[in-house]
């Protein structure tokens, strides 16, 4: 029972990560209907700049300042770094093939996702890097109750995450700007009719999208340590499965898709055996997606022949 | 007011010798046309000839390669969609476009998208008084109405933007007879308020009889206007629509 | 290179009066040649082709060589496999790598000791039938869910079919199939007594199937077949109304384009002698894309053409800094020459980046000495050329980052701009990028090989999605 509540916790933490990135997932197939095969590289971005914070604080073993600066520096830096790297991906390479065939805009996307693994490659090299978190957050912290540990990190990676969807959810469905999102989503044409900035509103939507993938960069390498140029493109699979799980376009259906996914990938190395995660995961999901494309909180979309 | 040659002293909106390309697609050559303030004026045509790019050219989503537009007597020709809004067009678009997975509350708000939030209790109040089904119907999500129903939410967020002239893009497609006649009479309605219309229609006889003047496009040229009782009594418009 | 039409008639489109005219040649010499080319007829066209790629084996020096050339010649093999799906039928296969991994793990399994255990060990004329008729099963099996799912759905369960193999292959049955240690001691090829293991051998056994493969492609792509493939590309819905079996004609697709992978995979575990799964993994699958991307989706003479001119650029010229410098410099070179009119203009940024270069270097040298320490990486004629022309630091890694990072910047900052100040962005643009050549890139050729890569599929398709020989996809609206 403790190994299936700890297992359980490593699946939501993970399900956390997933559900972060596919949420940017969901964001951008929203308004462009476009599978954004660079996002996975953007939450890898996104652990890089943590790395740097850290490093440019003096380090892990001796930060210069308190360490809830620390995070809050690395969160804000990642997620407005990563931000702004989306919104520029999307302006110089999307941007011009919004018109063109769908087909175009999927394999510019593969070369992004390629350019970006390989620039990060160039310039930092292909060695792990350690964020080293035991050094500055101790781990021994947290809820133990007989021998169940559930660290400070995890609790504050999920917490944090929970805290970002709802924010999510609150400007997708409650603002001015999520109303655009959601228009120029459900008819990009009707929207510019009625006056809405559509270049403002995609660019906004991937500077937020590609923000949440940032901090679960830095998320990912909180609590995983090792971080290294090629890992986005995995996450990157399993999250986009993960919104397509829950329902793409669906805020909600993509908290519980990566949930989901996290939980299942935490189950299938922890009962079955870690050789063969990646392989039973990748046939969960092509089951769920044969089985149930629009996802379990998706709705079919209303479409005229 | 209804001069047969179409020039109007002070018109609301006017264009001028505009030629637009579609792509690598010429649409329209050269054409010509005025609304006066309060008038409602079909523009008539068959299939592909050019009518909603007009629209459109008036709207600013498609720029002119030649030609202005004119619009309360300052050249919008370069003007973006958002400014010309602002300054008092709005669109009724084909299939009428509504976010159908948005309330109709959403719909209606988003006509009032450039203005601040709560500027626009007064435009809710008017919609609602002009289609007291969508106050009925308000959180219910756009998608689900029925055919007239949504053409009312179209034209509801078209109002929302308080337009003083109106484009409508074939407001009687795919509705049946009955919602049609419902329709014009609803056109008519926001036309006697004081609103401007440029009406696109292929259903001439219906449209020419609510409104005060019309054109006939044929391949991307005006090939015959004047006022509606004039058009409607022509051979040349029957002529016009089988083609030349 | 084709003319505008003068004055087309109004509500006609431009690209249908040029189709109408049939084509529009460019003048002089290059339009007659053209249209004697074309019209010779396909075959006849292919023949030289053929003849052309046989010379090649006669003008080669060594065994290095000729690997360069069965590397490119099964890019081609494998770009013209992934054709049927992405360019013909409209399906984004990202999977297709798994049917050339099938095709090379098949044929090692059934022609080496692999299963010998069992008693199975096949000659290669057995086993490769074999395969192919498996692969032809296996694409059924992976384009089903193409019945239900199009687009990026299609395109991502596709992808992991992919990824999976490769999982596949490194953890399960390692006792058969090696797992991360692949299979190795491969029989050659072999067939009536003779069996091929040289080089030369493979050149020529894989150039009679690209030429066979593509005749047949041919005959396929203008029968009725190739006509629904593309109806299912432009609109499967009314491809459907017109009586199109299109759930049938999507499998066809997948299942051709596995054949032709599996077969380019049999050769390769053939040639390579061992097979291994990183062989299989995403990085190759989208060197086949930019491959087909490059020459042009749709075409069969420009899938060719895509895999033989990148694998031959970059396994070929890469791998030497001095050779990868004739490739740098001669790309650029020709870029402006045909992209930079008139004239004057050409002369006048050549002229100004190598003043511009001078002064920079100068000025450097002025502040610090050490800044311009390095010298070029590569070497070579051109190398001695540029030394005191370009800035490299002692230490070039770190500098040469942060160019590269300042050159995509420029990259983009070019794209935006128009007119009069592209033409003077142009110049520190290319003053920067010898610099970050020299620097760095031409230190690592892996990477840069890499990058070039991502850097083709995002500039053909924004610059030129047709590819090279492709024809403009026309969208109706």
């Amino acid at each position: 029972m403790h190994f299936f509540i700890q297992e359980l916790v490593n699946g939501l933490t993970q399900g956390s990560l997933y559900a972060l990135i596919a949420l940017g997932y969901s964001m951008v197939y929203g308004v462009l209907k476009l599978l954004n095969f660079a996002h996975g590289d953007l939450y890898m971005v996104g652990a890089f700049i943590g790395y740097f914070v850290i490093q440019w604080f003096g380090g892990p073993m001796a930060l210069s300042v308190p360490v809830p600066l620390v995070l809050l520096v690395m969160f804000v830096l990642a997620g407005g770094g990563v931000g702004m790297l989306g919104v520029a991906i999307e302006r110089f390479a999307y941007r011009p093939l919004r018109d063109a065939p769908r087909i175009a805009p999927l394999i510019t996307a593969l070369g992004v996702a390629f350019l970006l693994e390989n620039t990060m490659l160039l310039l930092f090299g292909a060695s792990y890097r350690d964020y080293n978190t035991s050094a500055f957050i101790s781990f021994s912290t947290g809820i133990h109750i007989g021998p169940l540990n559930v660290d400070i990190v995890r609790i504050m990676v999920i917490v944090l995450s929970i805290v970002l969807m709802f924010a999510l959810t609150v400007i997708v469905n409650r603002t001015k700007l999520g109303r655009q999102m959601r228009a120029v989503a459900s008819d990009r044409e009707a929207a510019e009719m009625l006056g809405i900035n559509v270049d403002y509103t995609i660019a906004a939507t991937f500077f937020l999208g590609s923000a949440l993938a940032g901090i679960a960069g830095v998320m990912a390498g909180l609590v995983f340590n090792q971080i290294y140029t090629l890992m986005g493109f995995v996450a990157g699979l399993k999250a986009f499965t993960a919104a397509v799980v829950g329902g793409i376009g669906s805020i909600p259906g993509a908290m519980l898709g990566g949930m989901l996914i996290g939980i299942a990938e935490s189950f299938v190395t922890g009962y079955i055996s870690s050789t063969y995660t990646n392989l039973i995961v990748f046939g969960i999901l092509i089951a769920v997606m044969l089985a149930r494309p629009t996802g379990l909180l998706g709705r079919v979309p209303l479409q005229k022949v | 007011m209804n001069a047969a040659d179409g020039q109007l002293a002070k018109p609301l909106l006017s264009l001028d010798k505009v030629t637009t390309y579609y792509a690598q697609m010429r649409i329209l050559e050269g054409i010509s046309l005025q609304v006066g303030a309060g008038e409602l004026v079909c523009l008539l045509g068959g299939n592909a000839s050019g009518k909603s790019t007009t629209l459109k050219t008036i709207l600013g989503l498609v720029r002119p390669r030649a030609g202005r537009v004119l619009f309360a007597g300052e050249d919008v020709t370069a003007w973006p969609v958002p400014q010309r809004i602002a300054n008092g067009v709005a669109i009724v678009p084909e299939n009428r476009r509504l976010f159908g997975t948005m309330t109709v509350r959403e719909n209606l708000e988003l006509g009032a998208v450039l203005r601040d939030a709560g500027t626009y209790d007064a435009d809710f109040e008017r919609v609602y008084t002009l289609f007291p089904r969508l106050h009925e119907r308000r959180d219910q999500l756009a998608g689900t109405l029925s055919g007239g129903e949504q053409q009312m939410v179209a034209m509801g967020r078209a109002l929302m933007s308080r337009p003083r002239l109106l484009l409508m893009d074939e407001p009687s497609m795919g509705l049946s007879p009955a919602l049609v006649q419902q329709n014009f009479r609803i056109i008519k309605e926001v036309h006697e308020s004081g609103v401007a219309v440029l009406m696109v229609e292929q259903n001439a006889t219906m449209a020419l009889s609510i409104a005060d003047r019309g054109y006939v496009l044929s391949t991307g040229e005006i090939v015959l206007s004047g006022s509606a009782a004039e058009l409607l009594r022509s051979e040349d418009l029957k002529r016009a629509y089988l083609g030349r | 290179m084709s003319v505008e039409p003068k004055d087309p008639s109004i509500g006609v489109d431009e690209w249908v009066a040029r189709s109408a005219q049939r084509a529009e040649y460019a003048p002089g010499w290059r339009g007659q040649a053209q249209r004697r080319w074309e019209r010779i007829g396909w075959w006849p066209r292919l023949g030289i082709a053929a003849l052309a790629g046989a010379a090649v084996p006669l003008l080669t020096v060594n065994d290095f060589q000729l690997q360069i050339g069965i590397n490119a010649l099964l890019l081609a093999l494998l770009a013209l496999g992934l054709n049927i799906s992405v360019g013909w039928a409209g399906l984004l296969d990202l999977g297709f790598i798994a049917f050339y991994g099938f095709g090379a793990y098949g044929f090692a399994l059934l022609s080496s000791n692999q299963l010998s255990t069992s008693g199975v060990h096949l000659p290669a004329y057995a086993s490769v039938p074999i395969v192919m008729v498996g692969a032809a099963c296996l694409g059924l099996m992976v384009g089903l869910p193409s019945r239900r799912l199009i687009g990026d759905y299609l395109a991502i369960i596709t992808l992991f079919f992919g990824e999976a193999f490769v999982e596949f292959t490194n953890n399960v049955a390692t006792n058969k199939l090696g797992g991360p240690n692949g299979i190795v001691a491969i029989d050659p090829y072999k067939a009536f007594g003779a069996q091929i293991t040289t080089n030369k051998g493979y050149f020529y056994l894989l150039l009679i199937l690209l030429v066979l493969t593509m005749a047949a492609l041919h005959l396929l792509d203008t029968s009725r077949t190739g006509r629904a493939w593309r109806a299912v590309r432009e609109d499967p819905l009314a491809a459907e109304m017109m009586t199109i079996p299109v759930n049938r004609v999507k499998l066809m697709a997948f299942s051709f384009g596995a054949v032709v992978a599996a077969l380019a995979g049999t050769v390769f575990a053939a040639q390579q002698i061992s097979v291994f799964p990183t062989d299989f993994d995403t990085t190759f699958l989208i060197l086949i894309y930019a491959a087909l991307i490059l020459g042009g989706a749709g075409s069969i003479g420009g899938a060719v053409l895509g895999g033989l001119i990148l694998s031959v650029t970059l396994d070929g010229f890469l791998r030497s800094p001095t050779q990868s410098g004739y490739l740098f410099y001669g790309v650029i070179l020709l870029t402006l020459i045909v992209k930079l009119r008139p004239w004057w203009r050409l002369i006048a940024v050549v002229a100004g980046t190598a003043v511009f270069g001078l002064v920079v270097h100068a000025i450097v040298h002025a502040v610090s000495a050490s800044a311009v320490a390095g010298g070029p990486q590569s070497s070579g004629w051109i190398a001695d050329l540029v030394r005191n022309w370009v800035v490299v630091p002692r230490n070039p890694a770190a500098a040469g980052n942060v160019g590269f990072v300042l050159l995509l910047g420029l990259l983009i900052a070019l794209v935006q701009v128009r007119g009069r100040w592209r033409t003077v962005l142009l110049v520190p643009t290319l003053y920067l990028s010898v610099c970050v050549w020299e620097g760095r890139l031409v230190t690592v050729p892996a990477i840069t090989r890499q990058i070039l890569i991502g850097a083709i599929l995002i500039v053909m398709m924004n610059a030129r999605p047709q590819g090279l020989l492709g024809s403009r996809r026309v969208e109706v609206v």
